[in-house]
């Protein structure tokens, strides 16, 4: 199967997208991540849910992860609050350390998208079309769209 | 003419090490490199010499005591103690500043001060999070007051070891000599604490509530491995005080702390050796390869009678000269190739005088001075570089004036009051 056939409707977001929206996108769709769009409406690199979360949670709970324990629900809720009125742009790492965006052609085919997947650590790559000199994304294969793909069917117990 | 030719190794070995031009791991091992071609040091000199071969006594007492630290670590100890410290000022902020140094500076007392900074930094930020409080001001007393506990002890800070190692000095001789004078320091720290931090000390009532509410007894992650860790590390405490009576090494009763931890804790490899500092190890091979070239070739030996005629017994003068240039020089330069290279000359200095109180003085006036210089400048010390660049992760950066705007104060007034304990105690009525 072709990627164009995998790919699947997948919500695309500029820098300058809210970051609760995106965030929200992410969790109410189950998404592993979202593909950011440039102004030029070209993909150019994925927002992992990994990095929202390096976003929200502070640099010294990272570095000791056991004073998480410490803290309780109401400072939970106090640190996702740091989504309001924050952009996409913000969540993103520093431009330098930005991640290649995973992209396959429409006409990749299902193990060229897993050898992609596998070669950049990432749960979902965009599908592109060059059409007419211009790309345009037509939608995104997420690791578990893949692998239910590829897996050979279970037996019925 | 060898002698030149080792003097000018050792002496661009130096500069790059200072000048951090290369790492200095590697700038160390190219020196004793240089030192290997040159013909003045073999294998036995290297290894086997007790006067000019690498200290192993030295070596593996920073070995254990980084095992014994690396199992520490895992039972979240120092997290509780400074969470639970910072509820019982309820979240006063200068008292809340007193208890996180005191607790630094007592545990720089008993482990390395990087260790301890990295330990108590994070839950500082917490701290200071729960509460609305700028972190640099806390931060940048932890990283100083690492610097004073340490001097307390044999074990506190690497030039103490290496000190204690070249000189036969007891872990008792450090509590005796260099204790009282750390808490008389701590004591004026605070005070200049909440001078030179009062703007941050404002209180807000209504965020006391997010203090309150960390539950401390959650950070602790292995009950029976706190309680195993705690016993070990009192045993290994009461063996560097009984160390000289049970005729054995420092080094092997932090070995065998280690060992016995290793076994209670049933931790695997690369956890018991998360805080062991190879290259740190590495460094100080090396450094005691190219200091023993030295003092195999004479360079020392000259130098040592050069200064004992200079000297003479005006041993207050050499204690005040050696207290502030130590003091001056490690704020420049890292304080482990300074104390290693100085100290076969102090040893000399000391042996001429008999190694009687004045002289030994001596000892304790290299100590506080390499220890406490390392506060002057933002590159003064290892614990000082590593509270910055946590400051800087946390998004709180820390410039190297503004770090050394603090900490010249506290290294002037510390090393003064220093000066006063040497004069006072060993030469006004030692």
């Amino acid at each position: 199967m072709t990627a164009r056939k995998l790919a699947q409707p997948f919500p695309l977001v500029t820098p300058d997208s809210d970051a609760m929206e995106a965030a929200r996108t992410m969790a109410t769709q189950h998404l592993p991540g979202l593909i950011v769009c440039g102004e030029d409406g070209r993909p150019y690199t994925i927002l992992p849910g990994s990095q929202v979360l390096r976003f929200l949670i502070p640099s010294y709970v990272q570095d000791d992860p056991g004073l998480a324990g410490a803290l309780d629900e109401a400072a939970s809720d106090e640190l996702c609050r740091k989504l309001v009125h924050s952009t996409v742009r913000d969540l993103l790492p520093r431009p330098q350390d930005l991640d290649e965006l995973p992209v396959v052609d429409v006409d990749a085919t299902s193990l060229e998208v897993a050898a992609v997947m596998a070669r950049m650590h990432s749960p979902v790559v965009a599908v592109v079309d060059d059409h007419d000199g211009g790309i345009r994304v037509i939608g995104a294969i997420t690791v578990s769209r893949l692998l239910d793909h590829m897996l050979p069917t279970a037996p019925a117990s | 003419m060898t002698s030149v030719l080792v003097v000018a190794a050792f002496a661009a070995a130096y500069v790059l090490i200072a000048t951090e031009r290369i790492h200095r791991v590697a700038a160390a091992l190219s020196g004793a490199a240089a030192m290997v071609l040159l013909g003045v040091v073999d294998a036995r000199v290297a290894f086997f010499s007790e006067k000019t071969g690498v200290d192993w006594n030295v070596i593996f007492l920073l070995l254990g005591m980084m095992v014994i630290v690396s199992v520490l670590k895992q039972t979240g100890v120092f997290d509780y103690l400074a969470i639970w410290s910072a509820k019982r000022t309820r979240g006063r902020p200068f008292a809340t500043m007193v208890m996180l140094v005191v607790i630094t500076a007592a545990a720089s007392a008993l482990l390395d001060n990087v260790t301890t900074v990295l330990l108590i930094a994070p839950v500082t930020l917490l701290v200071c999070d729960r509460l609305g409080l700028p972190p640099v001001p806390f931060l940048i007393a932890e990283a100083l007051a690492s610097n004073i506990g340490g001097t307390a002890t044999l074990i506190g800070d690497p030039p103490n070891i290496i000190i204690a190692s070249r000189a036969g000095l007891t872990f008792n001789d450090f509590v005796v000599n260099l204790a009282p004078i750390v808490i008389i320091l701590m004591v004026v720290f605070i005070g200049l604490c909440r001078v030179l931090f009062r703007s941050a000390f404002t209180y807000d009532p209504e965020r006391v509530a997010a203090l309150m509410a960390l539950d401390e007894r959650e950070v602790i992650r292995d009950r029976g491995l706190l309680l195993r860790s705690g016993i070990v590390l009192v045993a290994v405490m009461v063996g560097f005080v009984a160390h000289s009576a049970l005729h054995i090494q420092p080094s092997m009763v932090a070995l065998l702390g280690a060992g016995a931890l290793v076994a209670l804790s049933k931790l695997d490899p690369p956890e018991f050796l998360e805080e062991v500092e190879w290259p740190t190890l590495v460094f100080f091979m090396g450094l005691f390869v190219m200091v023993g070239a030295l003092v195999e070739v004479g360079v020392i030996g000259r130098l040592g009678t050069l200064l004992t005629e200079a000297v003479g017994d005006q041993y207050l003068l050499a204690s005040s000269a050696l207290l502030w240039g130590s003091a001056i020089l490690s704020g420049i330069v890292d304080n482990i190739p300074y104390v290693a290279t100085v100290t076969p000359l102090v040893q000399t200095l000391v042996g001429a005088g008999g190694g009687a109180g004045q002289a030994n003085a001596l000892w304790w006036a290299l100590a506080l001075g390499a220890d406490l210089g390392g506060n002057s400048t933002a590159v003064g010390a290892s614990a000082n570089v590593v509270v910055i660049g946590i400051a800087a992760r946390a998004g709180h950066p820390i410039s190297f004036w503004r770090f050394t705007r603090y900490g010249s104060v506290v290294a002037v007034v510390t090393i003064a009051v220093s000066w006063l304990y040497l004069y006072l105690r060993y030469y006004s009525f030692g």
